[in-house]
């Protein structure tokens, strides 16, 4: 196999002394930094981007695959110990795994995390060798039509799909893409919303976007908020699982590998659905469905093996078509721009030594993390009691630091600011930050494409529907927008009670498998312009707000 | 006549009362209008005049924001809302804490004005210490300790080990 050898080949660049050495140096810190409460995955990389920035190329991607195994692995370690993760994908770690935690099977419910990452990310990768040249030899033999149909189908799905709310999804979108229209038109070198302000011209560098919205607006809004005095952590010693632990968290471990990756791979990324799937699955197919809502140990496995599989998954649409589906993605986007790397299916070809390399390094980060993090627990869970003052200020400052170095402006903290206080407003209304990242970075892009492929065309719109792909890419957009609404519409017109029950009827885990989070439907029907665009929202409201009873107020 | 006049106004009230999200209706709207005054702004010139001018994409946003902005209002209207994200030491039953926030924001515009002068190291050690103090640390002496040693650490860990100059201001020479 040749992908084989060219895996080998990027295993023997990789496993140099100093190689070795930032691997380990990126997953302590990745590690470290992503149990670190309030911190997910996307601001542990955005934070520790500028370490990143001396080294040379091979390096600094080696020890970013550390720090994006290890602050993930990190993350889940806090939503086990600490409960409420901040971060979506964790949500469902959480519900078992605290309860774990509290009945005293902390360390058992840490150790199937970390295994179950550990096999779920190295099988994961292991498909992600072979998925990956396979998309390269379709990618490659694509026109700009195609491209454009599939950005604005990663547009639609994080905007649309993932969140909550449709309009606020799409409101962040279209922020997204402002941020990404400031600076010289890559084409005609027009300045566009620069306002005359030189430093602008660039464009606004795409760490500063990911620091200021990940970091200081979530450093801002924790900060309006903070809980007084630190949540009570759950003492831990080091991870071990039992017998019956093993036989009960194997087959979860691997049944949340198959749901985790493909859902990874489709450019509509996002581990909340495949997370969520496995809960359920598992659920489902346990012999102790009572023990689930009590620390079952299956409903950590099970979740933290598909969270972990789907991130390998993003990688697929990542590096062979330069499509972001996370923010973590996202903000590896930036940190291959840095070196002028732009991940597509050219870069197979004209990178192949850095992408196998990248992707070795992958398996050695996942193996140098398991080793690790099993001995090193306790004290990760020492870390989560780090007093909130120092915590938040400490990421303030780091985030400046990443916002300063990333140019060496000043100008840059001013815009991390105003970015900052972006960020902020979403968390506030509930506007999702991940459309925001994703349309700054995809945007640019995006106008490439649809230049290109109206150039070709000299102008004539068809032209976008010019390519097969495309035609079947823009048909899956229109059953993503239309179908879960209609589902429900016809569900509450022919399968249930009648009008009078609404939506509020639907719940349960066959209404959940439409791709809304089970918590957020509650608030849902309030919106008419949210998930459910249907006649029956607008009389709900009215049923759930009486107008008389708030003019009484 | 009189009465259900007043008796609208004060249900329009009630209706604007808890609904501070149709600022950002107005700010979606105002960004699209920047974009469209911006976009008007782009000069006409021989290089524009291929199939897709750099006009093309801004007016496309322009009009997603202004459309976004009209349904967000109206849905904001008739009592859309989405939660606040919550976190682990986020409580959301208490209001927000406008001081810390302002504080914290005036803090980093600070740290940038200033960087110039007094440097990386002086001003990262007040930004931190400064955060501390507003996010409710007491050990007055403590947080500036650790301040000051994040600073310099930093500093010199950029210089050292990434080979990266940051600003030295006032303490040119000495560091």
């Amino acid at each position: 196999m040749d992908n084989l050898t060219l895996l080998m080949e990027g295993f023997s660049n990789a496993l140099t002394l100093q190689n070795l050495l930032f691997a380990l140096i990126g997953v302590l810190l990745g590690t470290a930094v992503g149990v670190l409460p309030g911190i997910g995955p996307a601001m542990t990389v955005a934070l520790l981007l500028p370490l990143t920035y001396a080294l040379d190329v091979t390096g600094s991607l080696i020890m970013f695959a550390g720090i994006y195994y290890g602050g993930m692995y990190g993350g889940s370690t806090t939503s086990i110990l600490l409960n409420t993760p901040g971060e979506s994908s964790s949500v469902v770690t959480a519900l078992e795994g605290n309860k774990m935690a509290k009945a005293g099977r902390g360390a058992q419910a840490l150790a199937t995390a970390a295994i179950g990452s550990f096999v779920a990310g190295t099988l994961a990768t292991g498909a992600l060798v072979f998925v990956a040249p396979f998309v390269v030899a379709i990618a490659i033999g694509l026109g700009a039509p195609s491209y454009f149909a599939m950005m604005v189908f990663a547009f639609v799905a994080v905007s649309t799909v993932l969140g909550s709310s449709r309009i606020r999804g799409l409101a962040s979108l279209f922020i997204g893409l402002t941020i990404g229209l400031v600076g010289l038109d890559g084409t005609t070198g027009q300045p566009r919303l620069t306002f005359g302000q030189p430093l602008l011209s660039g464009g606004i560098d795409v760490v500063v976007i990911a620091v200021a919205l990940f970091a200081v607006g979530e450093a801002l809004w924790i900060a309006a908020h903070l809980r007084h005095g630190t949540p009570a952590t759950i003492p831990v010693g080091v991870p071990w699982m039992g017998r019956d632990d093993w036989k009960r968290s194997w087959k979860p471990w691997l049944r949340g590998t198959v749901i985790g990756f493909p859902f990874g791979a489709i450019p509509a990324g996002g581990a909340e659905i495949p997370t969520f799937l496995s809960y359920v699955a598992e659920k489902k197919l346990s012999k102790h469905p009572e023990q689930f809502g009590h620390g079952a140990i299956e409903g950590v496995a099970g979740p933290e093996a598909a969270n972990n599989a789907s991130a390998a998954g993003t990688l697929v649409p990542l590096l062979t078509l330069g499509l972001p589906t996370t923010a973590t993605a996202a903000v590896m986007i930036a940190a291959f721009n840095q070196y002028g790397i732009h991940p597509g299916p050219l870069l197979f070809q004209t990178e192949p030594v850095l992408v196998w390399t990248l992707i070795a390094s992958l398996f050695i980060g996942n193996t140098l993390l398991l080793a690790l993090n099993l001995p090193l627990a306790p004290l990760w869970a020492k870390l989560l009691r780090i007093p909130r003052p120092y915590l938040y200020a400490g990421i303030l400052f780091f985030a400046t630091l990443g916002a300063y170095a990333a140019g060496m402006q000043t100008f840059n903290i001013l815009i991390l600011l105003l970015l900052g206080a972006l960020g902020y407003m979403a968390r506030r209304f509930g506007f999702p930050v991940l459309p925001i990242i994703v349309g700054a970075i995809l945007g640019p892009e995006m106008e490439r494409q649809l230049r290109r492929s109206l150039q070709i065309s000299a102008g004539d719109p068809a032209a976008l529907l010019s390519e097969p792909l495309a035609v079947v890419v823009y048909a899956v957009i229109v059953l993503f927008l239309v179908g879960p609404p209609l589902v429900k519409a016809l569900r509450r017109r022919f399968g249930r009670g009648g009008p009078t029950e609404g939506p509020r009827s639907g719940g349960g885990s066959s209404d959940d498998n439409d791709g809304y989070s089970a918590d957020t439907e509650s608030t849902v029907q309030f919106d008419a312009f949210g998930t459910q665009t249907s006649d029956g929202s607008a009389r709900v409201i009215r049923v759930v707000r009486p107008r008389a009873g708030r003019r009484g107020k | 006549m009189t009465a259900p006049s007043t008796e609208a106004a004060s249900g329009l009230r009630a209706r604007l009362q808890g609904r501070s999200e149709l600022g950002v209706a107005a700010l979606l709207a105002g960004i699209a209008m920047v974009i469209a005054v911006d976009t008007a702004n782009i000069r006409h010139t021989a290089i524009n005049a291929g199939v897709m001018g750099p006009q093309v994409v801004p007016t496309i946003i322009a009009i997603g924001l202004g459309l976004c902005a009209i349904a967000l209002a109206i849905s904001v209207l008739r009592g859309g809302h989405a939660d606040a994200e919550d976190g682990e030491d986020i409580d959301l039953s208490q209001k927000a804490h406008w001081p810390t926030v302002f504080g914290l924001g005036g803090l980093i515009l600070v740290f940038a004005l200033s960087m110039d002068f007094l440097g990386f190291v002086i001003g990262s050690a007040l930004l931190f210490y400064g955060s501390a103090l507003l996010l409710g640390s007491r050990r007055f002496v403590w947080a500036l300790v650790i301040g000051i040693l994040l600073a310099v650490g930093t500093f010199y860990g950029f210089v050292l080990g990434l080979g990266i100059n940051l600003p030295a201001g006032l303490l040119t020479g000495i560091l």
